[in-house]
């Protein structure tokens, strides 16, 4: 095995997890590479250094910081937590649509123009719902001139069954 | 209870990763606070302990993509230990104390996933299984991971102590 092949296997070496057949490999390998045999020793101080790290204990001032977060959570959640319903959610959405385009109206730089247009729109739009109106009541009026004459070819026709019985 | 039981876990891990008192007060607030938010997500079928550590890691971790820690400096080892109420007995050697110190600053060295796959395995004493799930990787991976560390930290020993010798 090469220095390389064997530095794989040196973590599970000092751990004796290796099988017995790299164990040995190790083992020949490291009687004739003083390389791999000084590597293997700076290891074992390096494991031992950091399994001898000490724990270090948390300050009151950040454990009295960890005991509020759940309680501002809940100061929050209590205020604004109705607006996290789904029900709401088309609501906000369709609230959200408006406002854009209110603002995108209101700071405009051209917004005389759009008021024009409005304005022009609004105009045609009742033209033409008025004479719709008076084309509906003119429809209405001739209808009422032939409403004996539709009665009677309705009641004349045979809708079901053959026309000679 | 919460706060009781895992608070110096939590800071603790932050701490090794980091290698700054603030930092890892911060990030401890914040991961707590995740944990607030994700314990309704939380699945009974899982080890509790290894969810909380995995949702730790990937804080841990985005935030050094983030702000990228590497490049700071980690706190005086001897405030480490002094802070830590370490034992400096008598067995305690001048020499042994030199190679934590060597290991600890050599951490910043590591990549994020490597450095913390070392940290769970050599200073937290987790079982290679119990890695795999928390870092949510293959068990060879993680075996593979931890060699490379700790091989990155000897080396680096080595190359510090023969500079030494030297002198």
């Amino acid at each position: 095995m090469t220095c390389e092949q064997i530095e794989k296997l040196l973590s599970l070496y000092i751990e004796d997890e290796l099988t017995p057949e790299d164990r040995r490999a190790v083992d020949e390998h490291l009687k004739i590479c003083p390389d791999c045999t000084s590597l293997l020793s700076f290891l074992q101080e390096t494991t031992e250094s950091l399994s001898d790290f000490p724990e270090l204990e948390v300050t009151e001032d950040l454990r009295a910081k960890l005991y509020a977060i759940p309680q501002t959570r809940r100061k929050f959640s209590l205020r604004f937590n109705f607006l996290l319903k789904p029900s709401l959610q088309p609501i906000l959405a369709a609230a959200t649509v408006l406002m854009t385009l209110i603002s995108f109206y209101t700071f405009h730089p051209d917004k005389a123009a759009i008021d024009k247009t409005i304005n022009r729109q609004f105009h045609q739009g009742y033209r033409t719902i008025g004479s719709l109106y008076s084309k509906a009541e003119s429809f209405a009026v001739s209808l009422g001139e032939h409403k004996n004459s539709i009665l009677d070819s309705i009641k004349s026709a045979r809708l079901f069954g053959r026309g000679e019985e | 209870m919460l706060v009781n039981t895992y608070s110096r876990r939590i800071f603790n891990l932050a701490y090794q990763f980091s290698g700054t008192r603030e930092e890892a007060e911060d990030m401890t607030q914040e991961i707590f606070l995740k944990l607030y938010h994700a314990l309704v997500k939380y699945d009974f079928s899982r080890n509790f302990d290894a969810w909380l550590l995995t949702l730790a890691r990937n804080h841990l971790i985005d935030e050094y993509r983030r702000t990228k820690w590497e490049k700071k400096s980690r706190d005086d080892f001897n405030e480490y230990t002094l802070s830590a109420d370490a034992v400096s007995g008598p067995e305690e050697t001048v020499l042994r104390e030199e190679s934590k110190k060597l290991v600890w600053e050599g951490f910043n060295s590591l990549s994020n996933e490597i450095r913390m796959a070392v940290i769970l395995r050599d200073i937290q004493g987790k079982k290679y299984d119990e890695i795999a799930e928390i870092m949510e990787l293959p068990l060879g991976t993680v075996k593979s991971r931890v060699n490379r560390g700790r091989l990155q930290l000897a080396k680096i020993l080595r190359e510090k102590k023969e500079e030494a010798n030297d002198m």
